[in-house]
């Protein structure tokens, strides 16, 4: 496609509206210019430009400075849609719903972990369910699953899993609301009830890390941070559940696009309108796959607290494990945003983006109130990851919204290639990173080479102004599926 | 000219963040038959799957296209991959034909159920997209040719 690219400042571009594509808005990327360059290299704006023609987008189709070259909509991309002439699009959400992070926090520091690394991450290896066709430990009867699916974090305290505070700290105060399990097909519960509480494979991960920088003193104190200070990090979605569940109402989207008449740029950005019986059981299946995917964080938090209370032989509360915060980076949500001067319910579809609200929102929980919501960016594996802040002006620029991580550079196939997974492995060791994979070809593919570095990505958002570094992490030991 | 002048039955395509494939057959059946060897070779190596375990498989769908009953022949695979933990390595389909306004498909697939230690498992796959989904006629190279981008 050929397009035109104007520079707005030194991190945020504009692709004109061009209405020979059918663009209803223009595209708005975060970047600088070598991500910039990246991303049209890869033919990545052409995905931007596919969603901003989409029927109901409001403002502008965005991307995140990670943004990368997906299927349909692109992933780091933010479209938000009008509540009553806008769509919903499964794709626009992913197969991995409500794929996130939590991350705990620990009152231990380096000191007390460093000798005792490889012990700790072998006990973790063994007690965390991970790795392709991973079972859970839960065993579950269809309505245990349908309760869960409906409650999130309060189904999971009830039967013992976490603690009940936990829920204040999870984006949807520990469950989604208008979750429906009329709307879920019997093949999504077949193969979402033997996975709840497993990590999976890809680039979900489990990581001991230790908090290497600070740079907003006030706001690491608010989250109970400290330099050197070991933080645990959680990153996994909704399973086999999720997946089915884009994959059923894709297909009944399909139909959707014929029924209402919705030309579209690529099949897979198929969708409905928001206020329509198909979208409405979408988005009642999905906030079901949200529950699952955070139940599914919990537990396995849950097993952190277990595995750290044996190892160190003190309860989980007298170690400090509370949760930081958890996040969902692919999901839709209904939320009230400012659209030309009056506020307005918007359908945000945030794919491979994170929720970022300022300070005095009402949704965060009240011990963040006044620095604004804990924003996690899970990095690679060799050098950081971030916990950054929303903020105001995010609300006004991204529809509330921010990166999600790095962002990929290398395609699998050519990581495989040119990475060997041994010697990454060795190499990691070296560096005093403790790595345990299901697989050494798995693990090449997610090598720190594969990856954009993330430290740029977040340096745009920061600068963007569309969130705010606190705090940077690097790895001390990391599972990978 | 037909499939063993390709001499394979399908090639991976790269794609930045997932996987893809081109596959191939002489006839429809064999085409379906080959994406799903593409399919699981994504997976794992499949010269170690053997096959034991036998499902029969029948697919019908209402005013439906070859690329969505490809979607729903994969997704198909997948979920029982999934739900019976059984990795397939044979695909027979024994026809795709059209009956009134359904399109469908009958298919004996065979394989393995997962040996962590015996199956060297590369990779899960979520789910076949339809971003780029494509069957078409190519009388070049052999009868039918596909192309699917997996979310991995």
């Amino acid at each position: 496609m050929d397009y035109k690219i104007n520079k707005i400042n030194d991190y945020k571009w504009e692709i004109e509206k061009d209405e020979k594509y059918g663009m209803r808005v223009p595209g708005i990327i975060f970047a600088d210019r070598q991500l910039l360059d990246h991303a049209a290299s890869e033919k990545t704006i052409d995905q931007v430009i596919n969603v901003a023609t989409l029927p109901g987008i409001l403002k502008a189709s965005y991307a995140m400075p990670d943004i990368h070259y997906g299927y349909g909509f692109p992933i780091g991309g933010v479209a938000a849609f009008d509540e009553d002439n806008g769509v919903i699009s499964p794709g626009g959400v992913g197969f991995d719903i409500s794929c996130g992070v939590r991350t705990l926090r620990t009152n231990l520091n380096i000191g007390d972990i460093k000798d005792r690394l490889q012990d700790i991450m072998s006990i973790l290896s063994f007690n965390i369910p991970r790795g392709v066709g991973s079972k859970g430990k839960i065993r579950l009867s269809k309505n245990q699953l349908m309760q869960l699916l409906k409650e999130g974090v309060d189904w999971a305290v009830r039967n013992g899993y976490g603690w009940e505070e936990d829920k204040y700290f999870v984006e949807e105060n520990g469950y989604m609301a208008g979750a429906n399990t009329d709307f879920v097909s019997s093949l999504a519960m077949d193969r979402g009830i033997g996975q709840i509480g497993t990590l999976g494979s890809g680039n979900h991960f489990l990581e001991i890390q230790a908090v290497d920088e600070i740079y907003d003193t006030v706001a690491a104190e608010s989250m109970g941070l400290e330099k050197d200070q070991i933080i645990i990090m959680i990153h996994c979605g909704s399973r086999g559940f999720g997946h089915q569940v884009c994959s059923d109402y894709i297909k009944v989207m399909q139909q959707s696009v014929i029924k209402y008449g919705i030309k579209l740029a690529d099949r897979q950005l198929a969708c409905a309108p928001v206020s329509s019986p198909e979208g409405k059981r979408y988005y009642g299946a999905m906030a079901c796959a949200v529950n699952y995917a955070i139940v599914n964080r919990h537990c396995l938090a849950h097993w952190v607290r277990t595995t750290f209370e044996r190892f160190f032989g003190k309860s989980s509360e007298k170690l400090g494990l509370g949760t930081i915060y958890d996040v969902s980076h692919n999901i839709a949500k209904i939320e009230q945003h400012n659209v030309d001067g009056k506020l307005k319910k918007v359908c945000v579809h945030r794919k491979g983006a994170t929720r970022s609200y300022p300070p005095g929102h009402k949704d965060i929980p009240d011990k963040y109130k006044s620095i604004g919501q804990p924003v996690i960016i899970p990095g690679d594996m060799g050098r950081y990851s971030y916990i950054l802040l929303g903020t105001e002006k995010a609300m006004s620029e991204s529809f509330g919204s921010t990166c999600h991580g790095a962002g990929r550079l290398m395609s699998r196939t050519k990581a495989k290639k040119n990475i060997n997974g041994s010697e990454l492995k060795k190499e990691l060791f070296n560096k005093g990173i403790i790595v345990m994979a299901g697989s050494m070809s798995g693990l090449a593919e997610e090598a720190p080479q594969a990856y954009k570095d993330v430290t740029r990505v977040v340096d745009v958002t920061h600068y963007a102004g569309i969130s705010k570094k606190a705090v940077r992490l690097r790895p001390l030991g990391v599972l990978k599926g | 000219m037909n499939l063993k002048r390709i001499g394979k039955k399908y090639r991976y395509i790269d794609h930045l963040s997932d996987i893809g494939i081109e596959f191939y057959g002489n006839k429809l059946e064999e085409l379906f038959e080959n994406a799903g060897v593409g399919m699981f070779s994504i997976m794992c190596d499949l010269e170690l799957v053997e096959p034991q375990e036998k499902r029969n498989i029948k697919i019908s769908q209402k005013d439906t296209c070859y690329e969505d009953l490809l979607v729903l022949w994969l997704e198909r695979l997948l979920y029982l991959y999934e739900v019976d933990d059984v990795l397939f390595s044979e695909f027979k389909v024994g026809g795709i034909h059209k009956k009134g306004r359904n399109l469908v498909l009958t298919a004996e697939i065979s394989g393995e159920k997962i040996d962590l230690n015996k199956h060297k498992i590369k990779i899960a796959i979520k789910a076949p997209t339809y971003h780029m989904l494509e069957i078409k006629r190519d009388d070049r190279y052999c009868d039918w040719k596909g192309r699917i981008i997996f979310d991995v």
